[in-house]
């Protein structure tokens, strides 16, 4: 489903974020990307989501080259996408419920529907009844569970996650992993990058190890 | 299908409603700010527009003088009347003249003493000094070259003593009248294209305030259009709202003018229509102040949006 082909990354000023990447993730896997910080980690997400594009080799997605997809195509790929961010990215001016209802509403879902779907949403994550306050009045494990929410409301059939654990006591960290694993279990092609080594060989997962922005 | 049309227009409708609702809340959240926009925005579209009502009410007192526009042509002393009224049924036979009235010296006279208010000085003379007077209604089409052509044909009548006809002023006016719109209209554009630039302005400063949810919407796949639109209806905002502000401007001077303007027409002999609140000019400013808040909007969205990417 998602396919590197000597994929590199060269940002502006020479430095490489990812170099010569080749691998495959089957639709449905759910695997970890470990390394260091700035071993290329979050680079490997973000090109996966076009939040930069690869400056060299073919990154294909279901087949099709993503590399050198038409800006104005970007919003559509990135709807097949849900994004979870270490620092949650939510507004803080709006209510969880409509944090959460967003991917909905540029997809133009009606009214009803976005109710229903966000609440189911909000429901997997166990914050249902959190659905109307501020997510700022949230714990930070709360917070990251409201972007998971976001994440997955839309049921996209892949999920990126970078350091979505990033900031969690190690329990905190548990509960999070359980609900990527259920969500893998509904077909969801899952990455998760995170450096938390403990927690990813508990699960006995695929893992891509990066090293200076190469495979090892 | 048409359960999906019909759903898929539903939902249409409603991104269209929460696009506007977020624009209301947004312009609604710094009351203050919006409103001081909103007046400027207002009295900037109501210098022009108010201009352009003046010029208006002067086209209509000019106007009205152009149709009843005649000549008077005194007669010679010793002419009687029966001749008087050959002539002016001789008269009518021309091209430019509507239709010819005798004023007799008895009728001036009476008139005179009506009007001027001279009436005891009037009874202490002999005899009546006033003269006959043909008045010569002419043509309301006929040009002011074919007038004074024909003024000075009448002059050389045998049976007139003088002519007068009062083109000159209405001529002069017109001419100031005609010069003076063109300095509004180009004043209307310029001014026009300050209140873009105010909209345009404000726009950007509200992209930049909502940088963060930008580049959210962009992370979640929302499409430039998605993103855009909330701005283009604050743009929308703004200018009807503006509009609205300078028609109610506009018509309170004019209700301010009334009085003065009313006493002015009424020495030229005219009627004017002020027209305060009237739905014309609501009708004329609403899509001028659309147009410009739109076009302001997309200034600012095209310019700044797309420097907005998520981190």
């Amino acid at each position: 489903m998602i396919r590197f082909e000597k994929v590199s990354k060269r940002f502006p000023g020479g430095h490489y974020g990812v170099s010569d990447i080749s691998l495959n993730i089957e639709s449905g896997a759910l695997a970890f990307i470990t390394g260091h910080s700035g071993a290329g980690k979050s680079t490997l997400l973000r090109l996966i989501a076009l939040l930069d594009r690869p400056t060299r080799g073919q990154l294909l997605i279901d087949g099709r080259n993503i590399g050198r997809l038409p800006e104005k195509e970007i919003p559509a790929h990135r709807r097949r996408i849900g994004l979870i961010f270490q620092d949650h990215r939510l507004l803080n001016d709006r209510s969880v419920f409509d944090n959460v209802a967003l991917p909905l509403h540029v997809r133009g879902f009606p009214v009803r529907e976005v109710g229903k779907r966000v609440r189911a949403s909000l429901d997997k994550v166990g914050l249902l009844k959190k659905e109307k306050v501020l997510p700022i009045t949230l714990s930070g494990g709360e917070q990251q569970r409201v972007g998971i929410a976001r994440a997955i409301v839309s049921r996209p059939p892949i999920l990126l996650a970078d350091e979505p654990t990033g900031n969690l006591d190690p329990e905190l960290s548990h509960e999070i992993m359980d609900l990527f694993l259920a969500f893998n279990q509904l077909g969801i092609t899952t990455l998760i990058a995170s450096h938390d080594l403990e927690l990813i060989n508990k699960l006995d997962r695929p893992v891509i190890n990066l090293h200076q922005g190469k495979l090892t | 299908m048409r359960i999906t049309l019909t759903a898929r227009l539903s939902a249409w409708f409603d991104q269209h409603r929460r696009s506007v609702n977020r624009s209301y809340l947004e312009m609604r959240r710094h009351p203050l700010a919006t409103l001081m926009t909103l007046l400027v925005i207002g009295i900037t579209l109501a210098l022009p527009a108010s201009l352009l009502s003046l010029l208006k009410i002067t086209q209509t007192m000019t106007g009205d003088h152009q149709q009843s526009a005649s000549i008077s042509l005194f007669l010679k002393s010793g002419i009687v009347n029966e001749k008087a009224l050959r002539v002016a049924t001789d008269l009518e036979q021309r091209l430019q003249i509507d239709h010819v009235e005798l004023l007799t010296s008895a009728d001036a006279m009476e008139e005179f003493r009506g009007r001027s208010g001279f009436g005891d000085a009037l009874d202490a003379l002999d005899e009546n000094p006033l003269p006959n007077v043909l008045l010569i209604h002419l043509l309301p089409d006929s040009s002011s070259i074919e007038i004074r052509k024909l003024a000075a044909e009448l002059k050389e009548e045998s049976i007139t003593d003088s002519i007068e006809y009062d083109q000159g002023w209405i001529e002069r006016l017109q001419a100031i009248t005609r010069a003076i719109r063109r300095v509004v209209q180009a004043l209307g554009f310029g001014l026009g294209l300050a209140v873009m630039l105010i909209i345009g302005n404000t726009i950007r400063l509200e992209i930049m305030n909502r940088r963060q949810e930008i580049e959210v919407t962009r992370l979640v796949g929302g499409s430039d259009g998605f993103i855009r639109r909330p701005f283009l209806y604050i743009g929308l905002g703004y200018g009807l709202l503006g509009a609205l502000i300078a028609w109610l401007l506009v018509s309170i001077l004019l209700m301010l003018l009334s009085g003065p303007l009313g006493r002015l027409a009424e020495l030229y002999d005219t009627a004017i229509s002020l027209s305060a609140f009237s739905l014309h000019a609501l009708l004329l400013l609403i899509p001028i102040g659309i147009s410009f808040g739109l076009a302001g909007a997309w200034l600012a969205v095209s310019r700044h949006l797309s420097s907005i990417n998520p981190e």
